[in-house]
């Protein structure tokens, strides 16, 4: 199982005025190389069940087991860690660095992975290929079209997806839509 | 490749990036800051340079001087003194010199006029070291005068060899230059006039059996000490000073002068720091979301840290290598020239003296520590403060 979460709870404000429960007592099991959708009003909890699986913040309650990892032992430098190799995020709004180029934007997530200029060129190059933005590739990534912009963000998506010599040992990244 | 060794590199390939991205700020930072560190460069190795000048002239001045103080105020020393003094044990010689300041009035400058007698000075040879020109006259001759660089230029723009000076009742006293003194010593002798003690006497209508002042020279000098307490003791109505008190009363003049400037310096610095911090320290909105953003992406605190300290660390580093440099150019090649007015000019006429600043390690890292430190804390603090905060609330701006 890639994703596993067994009794999910999230309350933000916990004990406040402005407490909301987000998520209630969720539990949800998806298996690797496995295409997901998940479908819900506007407000019913979707971002912040992506952002528990995404490691980018702790359920209330309830367990999580994400590609192989309990993130709620974990302190956050290991998730950090954590979300660079295995985990993608598409933002609603992107959150594409207006001020860098668009290669540079894609080649954020590489820089803490220790790879040689080369790889990380080579891979960012191929995805600009892929999503047939290579010509924008120079470009301040605030200065190209909303479509553009949302492939930008796919590609940088999936920039940290791991050399296929080594699919085996490593689980596939789970891409996320936040 | 070792990973963590690419990892770095590739950080700051990411940091002259977003440098470059920021050139026009973060050259204008490196700008002002690099006047800062030059100032306060420039202003450190003048002082120490100064001080060097000046002690080392010292080193040919008397052990021991007597003053007399008559209602607190210097008068005349009449030479019976020299007679008594001369009798104590370890005494090797005493000789009287006559002194005062001359104002001229076309110039406008205060002359130091000193007269020495030759014969009995035992430092006669050692003048003619410090002299870049000419010699010092024999013995017993008169008429003759050493002036320091500025004198000379004065007397020869009015077209003469001879310096000419007006005694009390404005008869005017005509003396040869024999001798120009160096320009090494010039933060002293720059207004100096050094003459015949009898020329001196005539000059300040000063009565034969009296003096400025007695110089004391000892035989060993262990005793100046011991040899000066029993001269103030003997002689109740002197003021004795020894070269030590001196050299001190020289390094307050300059330490109160390099003081006052230091304030002025102080406050651009502090100027500079609140720049600084302000600039550093008001993330910007979108500063904070690149934090963010790099932060979800995988990037550990850390590695936020390190991109902010290698671009504080370039601009501050460029800023004080450049700041310094150009300090050491401006006080070697210029004579600090920026600083002139405060810093030296025992007179009005101003000293041009070579000034050779001694590049201390102390003294590089003292302004280092007040300008580079400064700033970096200034640019990683801040940073670090929004790297740390968990992504958890972190996204919530999102
Ligand atoms: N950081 C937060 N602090 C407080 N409330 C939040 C926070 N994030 C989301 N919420 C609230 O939690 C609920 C679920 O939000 P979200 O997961 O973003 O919904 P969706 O993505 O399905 O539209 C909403 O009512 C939202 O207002
Ligand atoms: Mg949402």
């Amino acid at each position: 199982m890639l994703i596993e979460l067994e009794g999910v709870t999230k309350i933000y404000n916990q004990g406040q005025i402005n407490e909301v429960v987000a998520l209630r007592d969720i539990d949800l099991r998806i298996k690797e190389h496995t295409l997901n959708c998940l479908r819900g009003a506007s407000g019913c909890g979707k971002s912040t069940l992506l952002s528990i699986i995404g490691c980018v913040i702790q359920p209330t309650s309830g367990r999580t087991a994400i590609a192989g990892l309990q993130p709620a032992r974990m302190p956050d430098r290991f998730l950090t860690v954590h979300r660079r190799r295995c985990i993608g995020f598409i933002f609603q709004n992107y959150n594409i660095l207006p001020a860098l180029t668009v290669r540079e934007n894609i080649t954020l997530p590489l820089v803490p992975l220790g790879l040689s200029r080369r790889a990380m060129a080579e891979r960012v190059e191929r995805l600009l290929q892929q999503f047939s933005i290579g010509h924008r590739g120079n470009f301040p990534a605030g200065r190209i079209s909303g479509g553009e912009l949302q492939r930008v963000a796919i590609a940088r998506a999936l920039v940290n997806d791991p050399p296929p010599s080594s699919w085996q040992t490593n689980p596939r990244p789970i891409s996320t839509a936040v | 490749m070792n990973g963590g060794l690419t990892k770095h590199l590739n950080i700051i390939d990411y940091t002259l990036s977003s440098l470059w991205r920021r050139r026009a700020r973060n050259a204008s930072v490196l700008i002002v800051f690099a006047g800062v560190i030059f100032l306060v460069a420039s202003f450190q190795f003048v002082t120490e340079a100064l001080t060097e000048t000046a002690l080392d002239s010292l080193r040919t001045a008397p052990e021991i001087t007597i003053q007399r103080l008559s209602a607190g105020r210097q008068t005349e020393v009449p030479l019976d003194y020299g007679e008594q003094v001369a009798s104590i044990h370890g005494v090797r010689e005493v000789v009287p010199r006559i002194w005062g300041y001359y104002f001229d009035e076309v110039t406008g400058a205060n002359l130091t006029v000193i007269g020495v007698d030759l014969e009995r000075m035992p430092l006669g040879e050692k003048l003619n070291l410090t002299l870049a020109e000419g010699e010092v006259p024999e013995p017993g001759a008169s008429g003759w005068v050493l002036v320091g660089r500025s004198i000379k230029r004065i007397v020869e723009s009015k077209g003469t060899a001879y310096l000419s000076l007006f005694r009390p009742d404005l008869s005017q006293a005509s003396y040869a230059i024999t001798g120009v003194f160096d320009a090494v010593t010039d933060v002293l002798t720059n207004d100096l006039i050094v003459m015949d003690i009898g020329d001196a006497r005539d000059l300040f209508h000063i009565s034969p059996a009296a003096a400025t002042d007695l110089c004391v020279y000892v035989a060993n000098l262990e005793e100046v000490p011991n040899i000066a307490r029993k001269i103030a003791a003997a002689l109740p109505d002197a003021r004795v000073l020894t070269r030590s008190q001196i050299s001190q009363t020289y390094q307050v003049v300059f330490g109160w002068r390099s003081g006052f400037a230091s304030v002025c310096l102080l406050t651009a610095l502090a100027a500079f720091v609140i720049f600084a911090w302000d600039k550093a320290s008001g993330l910007s909105p979108e500063e904070r979301r690149e934090i963010t953003i790099l932060k979800i992406l995988g990037w550990e605190t850390s590695d936020i840290l390190a991109v902010r300290f290698w671009e504080g660390a370039l601009v501050a580093g460029g800023a004080f290598i450049a700041g310094c440099t150009g300090a050491y150019i401006h006080v070697a090649y210029f004579d600090a020239s920026l600083f002139r007015s405060v810093m030296v000019g025992w007179s009005v006429i101003h000293p041009s003296l070579r000034l050779v600043p001694s590049l201390q390690v102390s003294t590089l890292l003292l302004i280092f520590c007040f300008t580079v430190l400064p700033y970096m804390a200034a640019t990683v603090i801040p940073a670090w403060r929004s790297a740390i905060v968990p992504t958890d609330s972190a996204l919530s701006g999102m």
